[in-house]
């Protein structure tokens, strides 16, 4: 196996042999309600891979199956080309996770419940706790119950990374941390990634995964709706305009393809536009304007136009 | 190793304090033994005014209170009690801690199988509990020695005493068994006494019945002091019964702890 020995950089994918992780029609139902239905991407090796929706779209749900917190009700998954629940033991070795959400022994301090944490994998330096620590601005004496959710977070980040892994799983990883932290957390991340780690990162805030990630997986209500390269994702032409027109103009005189999100408040007119520029400079050559702004859509917006599309 | 180390750090001081407890109560009762022994003949007249399904009930028509053994005997029902209340409330909890305490995710995330954490877990309960029986019954050899105006038989004496191990065992696995199944466990100690106490009023309606089938369904049955005084020695019957049960329960854990998904938080 050659885990490790790859640069970061995606645009090398074609010289990966393997990807990390490989999901296949993946389905976990919840008795009767759903959790995911046939989701299916791969993570290569030295990506960071954003794995982006609303809330409750499945995004906890894929990622506790790959950990076999959970058990799929069809379809597979493996990762370094092993599967996850007949071999979660060895795959979970090379694992760094943080959940969503961070409880640990309340009576523990954070230095003892970090040192229970490298216990359980071979070889941990023990330096490598301290390092994060400091980087993270975390006090290692205190008692985990009287960290705040912020602190608490913090030891879920330095728990999940103190063994060096392979793959680092990020579960909305930034909840709670302040601005600043969270700028350190990505910096720590990219380092981790430059030394080989392949990093899944869930969320549902856009910008973030905007910064750091090279690809994104878009999931809705339990489906995996677009895998798309983050700078695609971006050069795709969207547009924002903002139009004060003369006089009030009638709904549908900009309703045609390639418009989306369209408003129209009086002689106020918005909306999202990908296609032949021209057309929009004819129809506002057509009529009078007052005013016109021309933006690039924040990812945000333009998930939200995948979100109603697919829909 | 480090699971079953980390397990014991956060179980320790609450089996210390449930062994005092049962420790303080053999005193207590023990320590009226010398009054109602010199008194017995009295005391067989009082019991004898209740009504015979309360005494019955009550193991005192089997037991003579006037020798150590007999009175060890009667008392040895609250032993009993108390210690299945800290078996089954270890047995559910070992497990059951991890969804409550909302670290399953940590744990379960961590390269080890399902089958190690149960392992683990059960054997720091196993150390609590044996722990607990040894200085117990080392407790109960001095106090009942020091009590005692007659010698008596040292060895059914042992074996009273080791029969609260048997049953706690039982209760373990019963616990253990409990807590895979139940979805979710919010309080542990209200189950416990519960379980329990079901169990021990079905032993007092089998004791007052004396029906031989109702027998079965209750561990408090299993360890008839009288009959052990008697014979000298355990009902076989009674004793595979209580293994094999043991056994089932704690099978049933380990396969469904296995299959089971981690509730999300």
């Amino acid at each position: 196996m050659i885990i490790g020995t790859f640069g970061p950089h995606y645009e090398n994918k074609e010289a990966f042999e393997m990807s990390v992780i490989e999901i296949n029609n993946l389905t976990k139902y919840y008795g009767k309600a759903r959790g995911i239905k046939d989701v299916s991407f791969n993570v290569e090796e030295g990506e960071i891979f954003g794995f982006i929706g609303p809330n409750g779209a499945g995004k906890s749900t894929t990622i506790r199956t790959l950990l076999s917190l959970i058990y799929p009700s069809s379809g597979s998954a493996k990762i370094f080309g092993k599967d996850c629940i007949n071999e979660g033991q060895e795959i979970r070795q090379h694992i760094g996770y943080l959940p969503s959400e961070v409880f640990y022994y309340d009576n523990m301090k954070v230095i003892d419940l970090l040192k229970y944490s490298a216990s359980f994998y071979p070889n941990v330096n023990k330096k490598r706790i301290f390092e994060l620590a400091e980087i993270m601005d975390l006090d290692l004496n205190k008692k985990i119950d009287d960290l705040s959710y912020g602190n608490k977070k913090k030891v879920g980040i330095v728990q999940g990374l103190l063994h060096s892994p392979k793959l680092i799983i990020l579960d909305e990883p930034t909840s709670g941390l302040d601005p600043l932290m969270q700028q350190k957390f990505f910096d720590l991340i990219h380092e981790e990634n430059k030394k080989g780690a392949t990093i899944l990162f869930s969320s549902h805030i856009l910008s973030e995964v905007q910064k750091l990630c090279t690809r994104v997986g878009i999931i809705k209500e339990g489906k995996i709706v677009k895998v798309e390269d983050i700078n695609t994702l971006k050069s795709a032409n969207y547009k924002k305009f903002k139009i004060e027109m003369k006089e009030a103009v009638s709904t549908d005189y900009f309703d045609f393809a390639g418009i989306n999100d369209l408003t129209v408040e009086e002689t106020t007119v918005s909306f999202i536009y990908s296609g032949d520029i021209n057309k929009i400079i004819e129809k506002v050559y057509e009529r009078k304007i007052n005013n016109l702004i021309v933006e690039e859509p924040t990812l945000e917006e333009i998930f939200m136009h995948y979100y109603q599309k697919e829909a | 190793m480090n699971i079953y180390i980390q397990e014991l750090k956060m179980s320790v001081s609450s089996a210390i304090y449930w062994t005092i407890g049962m420790l303080s109560t053999m005193l207590l009762f023990m320590l009226m033994f010398p009054a109602i022994s010199t008194d017995a003949v009295i005391m067989q007249q009082i019991v004898s005014k209740f009504p015979p399904e309360f005494t019955k009930a009550l193991g005192l028509t089997t037991l003579d209170l006037s020798v150590v053994t007999g009175f060890y005997g009667f008392l040895f029902m609250y032993i009993l009690l108390i210690g299945s209340v800290f078996a089954m409330k270890s047995g559910i909890s070992v497990l059951s801690e991890e969804v409550r305490a909302k670290t399953a995710d940590f744990l379960v995330a961590k390269p080890v199988t399902r089958t190690a954490i149960v392992t683990a877990k059960l054997m720091s309960v196993l150390t609590n509990i044996l722990s607990q029986n040894i200085i117990y019954i080392i407790g109960a050899f001095i106090v009942a020695n020091l009590v005692a105006d007659h010698s008596f038989d040292q060895g059914i004496f042992l074996l009273i005493n080791i029969s609260l191990l048997f049953v706690q065992l039982f209760f373990v696995a019963f616990g253990l068994f409990l807590s895979v199944v139940i979805k979710k466990i919010k309080t542990v100690l209200p189950i416990a006494l519960g379980t329990v106490f079901g169990f021990f009023v079905l032993q007092m309606l089998n004791q007052s019945l004396a029906d031989a089938k109702l027998a079965y369904i209750t561990p408090f049955a299993y360890y008839d002091v009288s009959q052990i005084i008697e014979t000298s020695g355990y009902d076989l019957g009674y004793l595979a019964v209580n293994w094999i049960l043991i056994i089932v329960f704690t099978s049933l854990t380990y396969f469904i702890f296995n299959k089971k998904d981690m509730p999300s938080v």
